[in-house]
């Protein structure tokens, strides 16, 4: 038995400069840190069965992986050249498509216990490759790097994404106090409506050229946002968070509905200095940047009009920063 | 004599600065991971840095959480190794003295942990040796070195050099347990701000 696990993300600024569409003309650059919520996953050899069992929501067991429904199981295990006795379990501390990066830390945590399995030991820059080419170059979804990367390393990065492909992985190091004071400004609903992030970036990967200049602006905004945190002027971060939202809402139709815009403005309205909706929008989890004082008023607010338009599954994730990415947690198979 | 004893103190002073506060704080997350996920850390040298890694084992296990000891709060699982004189008996006596690290090593690594080896020289066989125990299991290893690193330095994920001339043991030493306190003071801070 192997147990892996890779951290879930929140994105503060940059997400959509990770396409290759605009890496490759200019530099992307996103900020973003790993939180102390984890999938896991584990992957058990289970000998003369012949059989491949996947065990998610549903259980599949197939005599062949391309017999399974699971595409990013599938594409692994056929990619890595793994047909039978195995079985694979997952498991998360969050709802999938919450915007928090759930699919990619999925993918990493996998191909960490895959390669474990197959007795390679792959550091955390190979595994966030390895989850990048699954998902972009074999399942051709239409993402970046960003989430693979995050959830490989863990702490709070800037990452940036070269023409040539290569990725400069930059820690942003903060102090007991402001990390701390940082997580007490930070507040996160899950909003209960989940989302298929491929629809909306395809739909602003089409727009692409046209918001060149947009995405352009947010890449260099990465590095003053940092400088905030660093001089923990979250109040200006929050502002900046507002503005890139706003940017980033005129990027793809679907990025936001009506309902989350009215919750967002309630919020920013009841005392947060900005926020946005973490992913690529149209459901998953939204982030406030809020005065420690006014945190109870603003999650008040924000959850009662919540209730009024019927998003019966919104609330509050209690959530703290974590130094982890993906682990092996527990292995027997020596 | 007033002079010899300042000399001293701007020579330790001089090759404090050439520190890379880069590299400590890459050291310093992953201390922080490791502890999170439950993992050990062991810490092992020879000769005067053995003595750094026991005081230093005693710092993370007791000294971090020293003003919360009644309070139930996850603790460091620091590991001289070996950890007993037995252990570092036997495997210098029946084996080689350039096991001592790498054999009691093995008996406890799991993927979740951290390495810190520390070499003045940072060319000592059987700290090497440890080096590549941690290396094949992929986990990290922060190395403290002195004079141009040796090989320690090149293999090390974290390299904490303090670059001397070859020899300088008293001024590589002093400026390791100097680290060693830095850490230790970084996680009772941490753990303020937790508890």
């Amino acid at each position: 038995m192997i147990i892996t696990r890779a951290p879930l993300r929140i994105s503060f600024v940059g997400g959509g400069t990770d396409l290759p569409d605009f890496y490759k003309q200019y530099p992307g650059r996103v900020i973003s840190v790993a939180i102390n919520k984890f999938i896991y996953i584990t992957i058990n050899h289970i000998p003369h069965t012949k059989k491949v069992m996947v065990k998610y929501k549903k259980t599949e067991v197939v005599d062949h992986p391309s017999q399974l429904e699971h595409t990013r199981v599938k594409s692994a295990l056929l990619d890595l050249g793994i047909y039978r006795d195995i079985e694979i379990g997952s498991f998360a501390d969050i709802p999938a498509k919450s915007g928090l990066g759930s699919s990619s830390a999925f993918s990493v945590a996998l191909l960490k216990g895959l390669h474990a399995f197959l007795g390679k030991n792959f550091g955390r820059r190979e595994v966030a490759e390895a989850a990048s080419r699954l998902e972009i170059d074999i399942l051709k979804e239409p993402i970046g790097k960003q989430d693979q990367y995050a959830a490989a390393m863990g702490g709070l990065n800037v990452f940036q994404f070269n023409p040539d492909h290569s990725v400069d992985i930059k820690p942003v190091f903060l102090s007991h106090d402001v990390k701390k004071r940082l997580e007490n400004h930070l507040i996160l609903f899950f909003t209960g409506v989940t989302r298929d992030a491929g629809k909306i970036l395809s739909e602003q990967r089409n727009n692409i050229n046209n918001k060149f200049e947009t995405l352009k602006q947010m890449a260099d905004s990465v590095y003053e946002f940092e400088k905030l945190l660093l001089k923990s002027d979250f109040e200006a971060a929050g502002k900046m968070l507002d503005e890139a939202w706003k940017r980033k809402r005129s990027l793809a139709s679907k990025i936001s509905n009506s309902s989350f815009d009215l919750l967002y403005d309630e919020g920013v309205k009841s005392g947060a200095h900005g926020g946005k909706i973490l992913g690529a929008g149209g459901g998953g989890c939204m982030l406030f940047v809020v005065p420690p004082e006014k945190r109870e008023s603003v999650k008040k607010a924000v959850i009662e009009l919540a209730k009024k338009e019927n998003l019966f599954g919104f609330e509050e994730v209690p959530f703290k920063f974590t130094e982890c990415g993906v682990d092996i947690v527990y292995r027997d198979d020596r | 004599m007033e002079l010899f004893i300042t000399n001293f103190f701007k020579e330790i002073n001089e090759h404090l600065k050439e520190i890379s506060p880069i590299e400590i704080a890459k050291a310093l997350r992953i201390l922080e991971a490791t502890y999170e996920r439950d993992g050990r850390i062991y810490v092992i040298g020879n000769g005067g840095s053995l003595a750094i890694a026991r005081h230093f084992v005693g710092d993370l296990n007791k000294t971090v959480f020293g003003k919360h000891i009644d309070k139930n709060i996850k603790r460091f699982q620091a590991i001289a190794l070996p950890s007993t004189d037995a252990e570092l008996t036997a495997w210098a006596n029946d084996i080689g003295y350039d096991m001592v690290f790498a054999g009691p090593l093995k008996n406890y690594i799991q993927e979740t942990d951290t390495l810190i080896a520390i070499s003045s020289s940072g060319n000592s066989e059987n700290i090497i040796k440890a080096v590549k125990v941690a290396k094949e299991f992929g986990i990290p290893v922060i190395g403290l070195s002195g004079f141009d690193g040796g090989k320690l330095n090149e293999m090390a994920d974290v390299k904490i050099l303090v670059p001397t001339e070859k020899g300088k043991y008293d001024i590589v030493e002093s400026i390791h347990e100097t680290i060693c306190h830095l850490i230790t003071r970084y996680f009772q801070e941490l753990i303020n701000y937790k508890t």
